[in-house]
């Protein structure tokens, strides 16, 4: 009876032990998020709308371009591949023109550009999210780790689904931000997802956005 | 064994969900003067909408503080709201104005924050422009719940050892 008693106080011990030094260690999570590989860069060298009409996805399927939906605003999304199913809240642009970012605290939490183009019409719609807040990772934390031909799911307002395939996943530096790339005009349904990126030092943050590049490839009623 | 490695892994994730705090709930966002684009250069036309004088209500609309005075918004929208339009002037100064609308029927007054920006227009949408403020390096820290967790597991398992030893000491077979 003794021996069971102190064979179960060797176990829980031994346990906690590795538990500790795991939390301690920094435990899940408490990493540099991932960023995107050379791969996973833009192939076409111009304007993403133009250069490319289809997406080679992981099946080697090439990814026709849907046609536009009518504007209806976005409430959710869902990225399967990384495990992202966020509910969406409207951004606006801070006093120096920048694209404002969703409430910190809420590390579920995703953002669009609500005064832009709603994600499956025409145009290029854009949403963002935090990489991590205070308190660890947060909604868009694996969004570097995001691969080519991958599914994003957008749920709108009237009731339907826009499905974009990701084109490009790119990391670029805040004092050489790529505006036109990033934010310009398309001709047909595109959306980008961004999140910050690109190294950290504790002084300055992280140094720049990694930016998903997709375009519309169907939708769900 | 197995019984150990079952009881390392229980306790391992008891310690991981204590460490992760569940996301707080989110509220969605309630009903207004809805305003397209929120965000507009001058001399851009912005179309505004509200549920809020029920269907098939109109409302008399305010946009004197952004200089554009007064228009109607008329029934027409979907499910019978209320819209109308005015034109940014070209004048105006970036800022946030406030834009009302009164309800014709009952006097009920809603609001709308219009934001007149400087920048590019790309099909009369003003378009962000530099990166994106989303994270502040907290996943690269300790999280302190993790810290503290991971602090009282070594307490145990120090305790553990401790008792575990004493009965060595005394003679107890272990």
């Amino acid at each position: 009876m003794r021996r069971v008693g102190n064979t179960a106080l060797a176990a829980v011990s031994v346990t906690a032990l590795c538990t500790g030094a795991w939390l301690l260690h920094g435990g899940a999570g408490s990493h540099a998020p991932p960023q995107p590989s050379a791969a996973e860069r833009r192939t076409d060298g111009t304007h993403g709308t133009h250069g490319t009409d289809g997406t080679q996805d992981t099946n080697g399927a090439r990814r026709r371009a849907a046609p536009a939906l009518p504007h209806s605003p976005p409430d959710r999304i869902r990225i399967p591949s990384i495990r992202v199913d966020a509910p969406l809240t409207g951004l606006g642009l801070t006093a120096a023109g920048s694209l404002d970012a969703p409430p910190a605290q809420k590390k579920n939490l995703a953002g669009w550009y609500a005064a832009g183009t709603a994600p499956g019409e025409r145009g290029t719609a854009i949403v963002a999210g935090h990489v991590d807040n205070t308190d660890g990772p947060a909604v868009f934390y694996d969004l570097g780790a995001l691969r080519k031909g991958a599914a994003i799911e957008v749920d709108r307002r009237d009731g339907s689904t826009a499905v974009f395939t990701v084109d490009a996943v790119e990391a670029y530096p805040a004092s050489d931000f790529p505006d036109e790339k990033v934010y310009g005009a398309a001709d047909r349904p595109e959306l980008r997802v961004i999140t910050c990126g690109g190294g950290y030092a504790r002084s300055t943050g992280y140094q720049g956005n990694v930016v998903v590049f997709a375009h519309l490839t169907g939708s769900v009623r | 064994m197995r019984r150990t490695v079952r009881l390392l892994t229980g306790t391992a994730l008891a310690a991981a969900v204590a460490g992760r705090i569940a996301a707080p709930a989110y509220g969605a966002e309630t009903g207004g003067l809805e305003l397209r684009p929120a965000v507009a250069v001058p001399g851009v036309e912005v179309a505004v909408d509200t549920a809020a004088c029920g269907e098939g209500g109109s409302a008399a609309g305010d946009a004197a503080a952004v200089g554009a005075g007064r228009f109607t918004l008329a029934p027409g929208g979907h499910h019978g709201d209320a819209t109308g339009r005015f034109r940014v002037p070209p004048s105006a100064q970036p800022g946030t104005y406030e834009i009302v609308a009164r309800c014709a029927d009952g006097g009920r007054e809603v609001r709308g924050d219009l934001v007149v920006a400087l920048g590019t227009v790309g099909r009369g949408q003003v378009q962000p422009h530099g990166s994106v403020k989303t994270g502040v390096g907290g996943a690269l820290g300790p999280d302190p719940v993790q810290t503290a967790a991971g602090v009282a597991a070594l307490a145990v398992a120090a305790a553990g050892g401790t008792w575990l030893l004493h009965r060595r000491a005394r003679g107890d077979r272990i």
